[in-house]
C-alpha cells in the first residue's frame, strides 16, 4: 500500500440529464472538494466519453492525482472503462473507486434534495475507501498446451477429437480396458434408430489413431495437483499382463483360457460370458487383450494347470507377460475435462419389482445386449438359455416399466433421468420388429418426448401397436412356480381401473445415477455435487460446462442425465472452453485475491474450511525458531469472494480491495446521521 | 409538527446478484426511499456479521444484507455460509435487546429489480417501526 | 473423591518421562476458596498437587497462551509434551483447541479428573466472609465438606457450587489419556432455564439490563485473557488497524466489545464460565453465550468441545439451514 498522501480527484458525472436532472451535481462536486484528501472535484456531462476520460488523464498527469473517484453510473457498467483511463495515464488501475449515483440514486429517488444528499453520502463513502486502496498487479500464468480428459465414453471421445484436431495434445484416460463407455453397449439409438456401435466405432478408431491423442485405457487417475494452466496428474496404468506392442487381437488366448466363457461379462451386463483373458467387445479400442487379475488362475492361485498358463501357450505373438507391473505416469496439462459418465440404477433397490429373483425381469441396459446383433443371443429375444448358451424361449408378452429409480423419493432420486421415456419407446419398437405378434405394454407416469424427432417417434411406436398404460406398478411377481408369466400389479390411472397385467418379459426402465465410485474423482478435483449427486456446474444457465475450479470442465452424463446428442454438444462446449485457455496460452488470475498476514494467523484453518475453491492451505512457518501452522493463499485459485475474511477471528486473511480496513470506514461514513 | 423519523440504513449487496438486481431496479426507473445506502462486496459471504454491530454503533438504525439465492452463488457456496452466520448473529443481537426488525437479510437475484425495490421498502418500514437506534450510538469525537 | 497420593504418584510418573516438559495442575493457594494453578517442571514439585472442589481454574488456557520465546540459533525448539489435569469442562476446552489445531493431540497428555463440582467463591464469600487461610473442600454425595480457617463445615452442595456445576452436562472428561478417579454421575439435567427466563423479557428490558451491566465494565480484558478459546495472536478488539472498538470505556464501546466476543465464541464457547468468575465487577458475561449454546444445540445439534474432529460450526453449512427470517 502506498505511503503517499492521497491526492484524490473526484468526478461527478451528469450523464446528460440522467443524473443531473435529479441530483444537484454541482453541489455534490463542491461537497466533495471539501473532503479530506480531495485535491479537486469536477462535474461533467459524460465522464465515460473520450473528453471525459481525457479530463481524468490530464488531471492525473498535471495535478499529480494518485486516486480517482468517478461518481456516475454503476461500476458494473464502466469500472473497466475508467480503470483503462487510469492505466493510460500511468496510474495503477486499482486506484479507482466509483460511487453509484445513477442506478442506485438518481434513477430511483423521487425527491431531488434527498437524492442529492444520498449522492453526497455515497461520495463520502467512496472517498473513505479510495484512500486505503492498494495498487494491484494483474498476473498471468502460462497454460500448458495439453488437455487431460478423464473418461472415454462418447463425451470424452468427442472432446478429445475436437481438441486434438485443433492441434493440442490430449491425454485421454479411461479405467476400462476399452474406450466407448455405455454407448458401445447400446443397440439402436432413438429416435433415428442409428446403430450405436456403427456411429461410435469410427470415432473410437480415430481416437486410437490420432497423432495428438495419447490413449491410456485400463488406467486410473490417482492424483492431480496444481491449478489452471498448470495441472500435474499422476495416472496409474494398470497391468494388463499382455504386451501392447505384440498383441495382434487374434483371440486364441481367450479361446484356450481354462476359464473360457465362464466369467460373466461386464460389457454384456452379465447376460453373456467372457474368459479370464479377454477383449471386452470385438470392436474394442485399443484391441489389446487384458487379463482379469481377480479371476485368472495364474494370478490368483499362482498356477494355471500343469503345463502353465494356457493363454501364453496359445499366443503366437508371445504377448502374454505375467511379470508385467502397474506403471504410474505423470502428465502435465493446462486444462482438464471430466467426462466420467454414469451408472444405471441398481434395480435390486426396488425389490418389489422382482429383479434379481427372476431371469425374465431385466434392466434396460441388459435389454440392449439382448437385442443387439453382436450380443450373446445374436439379437434374438431369447430368455432362459442354459450355461452353454443353448435353448431358451421367446416371450410373447413384453412389459416396459417407466421411472425405475427415477422420480422416486423412496430411493433418494427425485430427479427425472431424461432418456428413459425415449429409450423404452425405442426398445418397444425393437420388440415389435423382432416379435411381430408380441403383446407389448408400456407402463408410464408421463411420456417426455421433448427432443428433435422424439414426439414423432413416440407416435410411430404407438401406431405399431404398442400399448401405453398410465400407471406406476406397485408389484411385479411370478404367477406360478411352473411358468414364466409375471404379474404386474398396477392401476390404470386414466380409467381408474386396477389391473393385473401379464408379461413373460419385463424390462425395467432404470434411470441414470452418478457413478458409485465417484468419491475419488470428487476428492481429487474438489468437485461439488448438485442435490441429485451429479457434478455441479458453475452456473446452471450460463456456465453449464464449467466447474467452480478454473480450468476444469465437465462433459456428458457426469454432470446430469442426457442423451447422446446432448452429451456430444456438451463435450464440444467443454472442448471449446478448454481451447480458449489452450489457444491463448496465458490465463489471467484474479487480482483482487485474498492475502494472509502470517504474523497474525493462528493456524485454525477456518478459512481453509470455507473457501469454495480450495485455494487456501495451512503450511508450516518458522516463527522465530518455533514451527507454527499458518494459512497460505494460492493466488491462481483464489477468486476474491472474501468468505475467508468473514470466517477469520483474527482478521489475518483479507481480500485485496475489500479489506476490513477499507469497509469499516465506509460503514462509519454511511452510518453517521447527518 | 415533529418530523417523521427517517431511518438511516446501511446495506451490503453482493456484486453478482443483489448489486446487479439493485442496478436493474434503477434501469427500470422503479422508485424507492433513499434511506438505504449500499456498500458493494463481492459476495454475501464477505460480510462479517460484526459489520452489523459496527454499523449500528456508527449510527445506522438498521442494516440490510442481500445475496444470491441459495444454489446460485457466483462463488458456489458463499451465501450458504452467510445464511448460517446471519441467522446466528440475529439470535445474538435479539438476546442483547436489539429490535430484530433492524437486521434484515434478503435474496435478490440479478434479474429481480422489482424485488429489490420491495426489499428496500420493507426494510425501511421495519426499521422505521423500530425507531431510531440512539442507545448504541458511538460518541462522535469533535475534531 | 480423588486420592491425592495417587494423583501425586501419577504426576511423578509422568514427569519422570523423557518426553514431558511440564505438568499443569492445582495446589493450595495462600488463602481463599480457590486453589492456585501449579506448573510443575520436575518430579520434586509433585507433592503440592491436589484435587478438590476448590480446583476452579481451567488450565487449558495455559497451553495456548504460553509465549514461545525465539529459539537461539543452532538450537531446536522444545517440543516435549505438556501434561494437564483436566476436569470435565477443562477437557472440553482441550478438545475444542485440538479441533482448531491450536496444537496436536500428541503435544498433550490429558489426565482426566471426573468432577462433582467446584466452589463459587462469591457464594462462599457471602456465606463465610473473608478467610485468612486456604480452604479445603470435598464433595460427599449432596454435601460439601469444607475446612474454613481451621473449622469443619458441612453445607448443602446446591448452596455453594458454581451455577455451571449444578447443571453440568459433562462432569466426566470427554478426552483423556488417563482417568485419575472413577467416573461420576451427572448432577442434574441442563434445561437452559436460565436462558428461557432471560428471553421472556422485552427487548427494551434486555437492552437496559446489558446497559447497566456493561457500564460497569472497565475493559480490563480479564474475561478474554482467561478464556481458553481466546488465544489469537492479535485480538481484533485491541487492534488499531483496523480499529473495531475504541479504547474508551464509553457504554457503546463496552457493548460492542462484549458483542464481538460473544460472536467470536458462537459455536466455540464450552461454558467453563471462567469469564464470569474472573470479572472484577461481577458482570454476568455468560448471559449471551448461554443463549447461543442453547440455540446451536437445538438448531444444529452442535456442541463445541466434544469431538476433536468436528467441523467448526461457522465454517460449515447445511443446504437445509433455516432461513425463515430472510426476505
Amino acid at each position: 500500500m502506498s505511503n503517499d498522501r492521497p491526492r484524490i480527484g473526484v468526478y461527478v458525472c451528469h450523464c446528460g440529464t440522467n443524473i443531473a436532472g435529479v441530483v444537484d451535481v454541482k453541489a455534490v462536486a463542491e461537497h466533495a472538494s471539501g473532503l479530506p484528501g480531495v485535491e479537486l472535484a469536477r462535474d461533467y456531462s459524460y465522464m465515460c466519453s473520450d473528453p471525459g476520460q481525457a479530463m481524468i488523464r490530464k488531471d492525473i498527469e498535471e495535478k499529480g492525482l494518485n486516486r480517482v473517484i468517478v461518481a456516475s453510473c454503476s461500476p458494473r457498467m464502466h469500472e473497466l472503462t475508467f480503470r483503462g483511463a487510469l492505466d493510460d495515464a500511468g496510474l495503477n488501475p486499482y486506484y479507482l473507486e466509483m460511487a453509484n449515483i445513477r442506478e442506485q440514486d438518481s434513477w430511483v429517488t423521487e425527491d431531488h434534495d434527498l437524492a442529492t444528499d444520498k449522492a453526497k453520502k455515497l461520495v463520502d463513502a467512496a472517498v473513505a475507501k479510495v484512500s486505503l486502496l492498494e495498487a494491484l498487479e494483474q498476473k498471468e500464468v502460462d497454460v500448458t498446451p495439453a488437455c487431460l480428459i478423464i473418461g472415454a465414453g462418447i463425451a470424452g471421445i468427442q472432446a478429445a477429437l475436437d481438441i486434438a484436431d485443433a492441434g493440442f495434445r490430449v491425454y485421454l484416460v479411461d479405467k476400462d480396458p476399452s474406450v466407448g463407455g455405455h454407448m458401445a453397449q447400446l443397440d439402436k439409438t432413438f429416435p433415428t434408430l442409428d446403430c450405436s456401435a456403427c456411429i461410435l466405432t469410427p470415432k473410437m478408431v480415430d481416437v486410437g489413431n490420432h497423432p495428438n491423442i495419447e490413449l491410456m485405457t485400463y488406467s486410473q487417475l490417482e492424483n492431480v495437483e496444481g491449478f489452471v494452466g498448470n495441472f500435474k496428474a499422476a495416472i496409474r496404468k494398470k497391468a494388463r499382463y499382455v504386451d501392447a506392442d505384440k498383441c495382434t487381437g487374434c483371440n486364441l488366448c481367450a479361446e484356450s483360457c481354462r476359464l473360457a466363457n465362464r466369467i460373466p461379462s461386464e460389457f454384456e451386463e452379465g447376460i453373456g460370458n467372457r474368459s479370464a483373458i479377454y477383449l471386452p467387445f470385438p470392436q474394442a479400442v485399443p484391441a489389446i487383450y487384458t487379463v482379469d487379475p481377480e479371476r485368472c488362475l495364474q494370478l490368483t492361485k499362482g498356477k494355471c494347470g500343469k503345463e502353465g498358463p494356457a493363454c501364453a501357450a496359445a499366443c503366437a505373438a508371445d504377448a502374454v507377460d505375467f511379470e508385467q507391473e502397474d506403471e504410474v505416469v505423470e502428465v502435465d496439462a493446462g486444462t482438464i475435462i471430466v467426462a466420467t459418465g454414469y451408472d444405471i440404477f441398481d434395480a435390486k433397490r426396488k425389490p418389489e419389482y422382482g429383479y434379481g429373483d427372476n431371469d425374465n425381469v431385466i434392466t434396460g441396459l441388459e435389454f440392449e445386449r439382448l437385442v443387439s446383433a453382436s450380443g450373446p443371443t445374436e439379437g434374438h429375444i431369447l430368455l432362459g438359455r442354459d450355461k452353454k448358451g443353448e435353448g431358451g424361449w421367446e416371450p410373447k408378452k413384453v412389459a416396459f416399466i417407466h421411472c425405475v429409480g427415477s422420480r422416486d423419493e423412496s430411493v433418494g432420486n427425485e430427479y427425472c433421468s431424461r432418456v428413459c421415456c425415449m429409450y423404452l419407446a425405442k426398445q418397444a419398437h425393437l420388440i415389435r420388429e423382432k416379435l411381430p405378434d408380441a403383446e407389448i405394454n408400456v407402463f408410464y407416469m408421463d411420456v417426455r418426448a421433448f427432443g428433435k424427432g422424439f414426439e414423432e417417434f413416440y407416435d410411430r411406436v404407438r401406431r405399431e401397436g404398442v400399448r401405453y398404460i398410465r400407471g406406476n406398478p406397485s408389484e411385479i411377481y411370478r404367477k406360478g412356480d411352473d411358468d414364466h408369466t409375471m404379474i404386474i400389479k398396477v392401476e390404470d390411472t386414466l380409467t381408474s381401473t386396477p389391473l393385473e397385467s401379464e408379461a413373460d418379459l419385463v424390462v425395467l426402465g432404470v434411470g441414470l445415477e452418478p457413478r458409485r465410485d465417484n468419491r475419488e474423482i470428487i476428492d481429487i478435483f474438489k468437485l461439488s455435487q448438485s442435490a441429485d449427486g451429479f457434478y455441479l456446474e458453475a452456473h446452471p444457465k450460463l456456465r453449464p460446462v464449467d466447474t467452480a475450479s478454473a480450468g476444469i470442465f465437465l462433459a456428458g452424463c457426469c454432470q446430469g442425465p442426457k442423451d447422446i446428442p446432448d452429451a456430444v454438444a456438451q463435450a464440444k462446449g467443454a472442448a471449446s472452453s478448454a481451447l480458449i485457455l489452450l489457444a491463448s496460452g496465458r490465463v489471467a488470475v484474479e487480482a483482487q485475491v485474498a492475502f494472509v498476514s502470517p504474523d497474525e494467523c493462528r493456524g485454525c484453518g477456518f478459512c481453509v474450511d470455507v473457501c469454495p475453491f480450495g485455494a487456501i492451505e495451512l503450511v508450516e512457518e518458522n516463527r522465530m525458531g518455533n514451527i507454527v501452522g499458518v494459512a497460505e493463499v494460492n493466488e491462481a485459485l483464489c477468486k476474491g469472494c472474501g468468505s475467508c475474511a468473514a470466517a477469520c477471528l483474527s482478521g489475518a486473511i483479507q481480500p485485496k480491495s475489500f479489506r476490513d480496513e477499507q469497509i469499516l470506514p465506509q460503514i462509519a461514513v454511511l452510518g453517521v446521521k447527518i | 409538527m415533529s418530523e417523521e423519523f427517517e431511518p438511516n440504513i446501511v446495506a451490503f449487496l453482493c456484486n453478482w446478484c443483489s448489486y446487479a438486481g439493485a442496478d436493474l431496479a434503477g434501469t427500470s426507473r422503479l422508485k424507492y426511499p433513499p434511506n438505504v445506502k449500499a456498500i458493494r462486496v463481492m459476495c454475501s459471504a464477505r460480510v462479517n456479521p460484526l459489520f452489523i454491530v459496527n454499523a449500528l454503533q456508527q449510527g445506522a438504525d438498521g442494516v440490510l444484507i442481500s445475496g444470491c439465492w441459495p444454489g446460485d452463488c457466483h462463488y458456489i457456496e458463499g451465501n450458504y455460509f452467510a445464511r448460517r452466520r446471519f441467522m446466528l448473529m440475529h439470535k445474538l443481537l435479539e438476546h442483547a435487546g436489539v429490535d430484530p426488525r433492524r437486521i434484515n437479510m434478503s435474496w435478490v437475484s440479478a434479474s429481480e429489480g422489482a424485488k429489490y425495490k420491495e426489499v428496500v421498502e420493507e426494510t425501511v418500514e421495519r426499521v422505521k417501526a423500530a425507531g431510531p437506534m440512539d442507545q448504541f450510538r458511538r460518541r462522535q469525537l469533535n475534531w | 473423591m480423588v486420592d491425592s497420593k495417587k494423583l501425586q504418584e501419577k504426576a511423578r510418573e509422568i514427569l519422570e518421562r523423557d518426553d514431558v516438559r511440564r505438568l499443569l495442575g492445582w495446589k493450595r493457594p495462600t488463602y481463599g476458596f480457590e486453589a492456585a494453578p501449579a506448573v510443575i517442571k520436575d518430579a520434586s514439585g509433585v507433592d503440592d498437587l491436589l484435587f478438590d472442589a476448590t480446583c476452579v481454574n481451567n488450565l487449558a488456557s495455559f497451553i495456548t497462551l504460553e509465549e514461545k520465546p525465539p529459539v537461539p540459533r543452532g538450537e531446536e525448539p522444545d517440543t516435549r509434551k505438556t501434561a494437564i489435569m483436566a476436569k470435565g469442562c477443562d477437557s472440553r476446552a482441550i478438545v475444542q483447541q485440538l479441533a482448531e489445531k491450536a496444537y496436536g493431540r500428541d503435544d498433550v497428555i490429558v489426565l482426566g479428573i471426573p468432577c462433582s463440582g467446584v466452589i463459587d467463591r462469591r457464594k462462599a464469600g457471602e456465606m463465610f466472609g473473608d478467610v485468612s487461610a486456604p480452604v479445603a473442600a470435598e464433595c460427599e454425595g449432596d454435601k460439601l465438606i469444607l475446612e474454613v480457617d481451621g473449622e469443619k463445615k458441612e453445607v448443602d452442595r446446591k448452596e455453594l457450587m458454581m451455577d455451571k456445576c449444578l447443571r453440568c452436562r459433562y462432569p466426566n472428561p470427554v478426552i483423556s489419556d488417563e482417568l485419575l478417579a472413577d467416573e461420576v454421575e451427572k448432577f442434574a439435567d441442563d434445561d437452559f432455564s436460565d436462558v428461557a427466563r432471560f428471553e421472556k423479557q422485552s427487548q427494551e428490558d434486555k437492552w437496559a439490563f446489558f446497559d447497566e451491566q456493561f457500564s460497569k465494565c472497565v475493559r480490563c480484558y480479564s474475561c478474554r485473557n482467561v478464556c481458553p478459546m481466546c488465544y489469537c495472536v492479535e485480538c481484533i478488539v485491541t487492534n488499531l488497524k483496523p480499529q473495531w472498538t475504541r479504547r474508551s470505556t464509553d457504554i457503546s464501546e463496552n457493548t460492542a466489545y462484549h458483542l464481538q466476543r460473544a460472536w467470536h465464541l458462537t459455536g466455540r464457547c464450552i461454558e467453563c464460565m471462567e469469564c464470569e468468575r474472573v470479572c472484577p465487577v461481577d458482570i454476568p458475561l455468560m448471559t449471551l453465550n448461554r443463549r447461543m449454546t442453547r440455540d446451536i444445540k437445538e438448531m444444529f445439534d452442535y456442541e463445541p468441545g466434544v469431538d476433536p474432529e468436528a467441523e467448526p460450526l461457522l465454517a460449515s453449512y447445511n443446504p437445509q439451514d433455516p432461513e425463515e427470517y430472510i426476505m
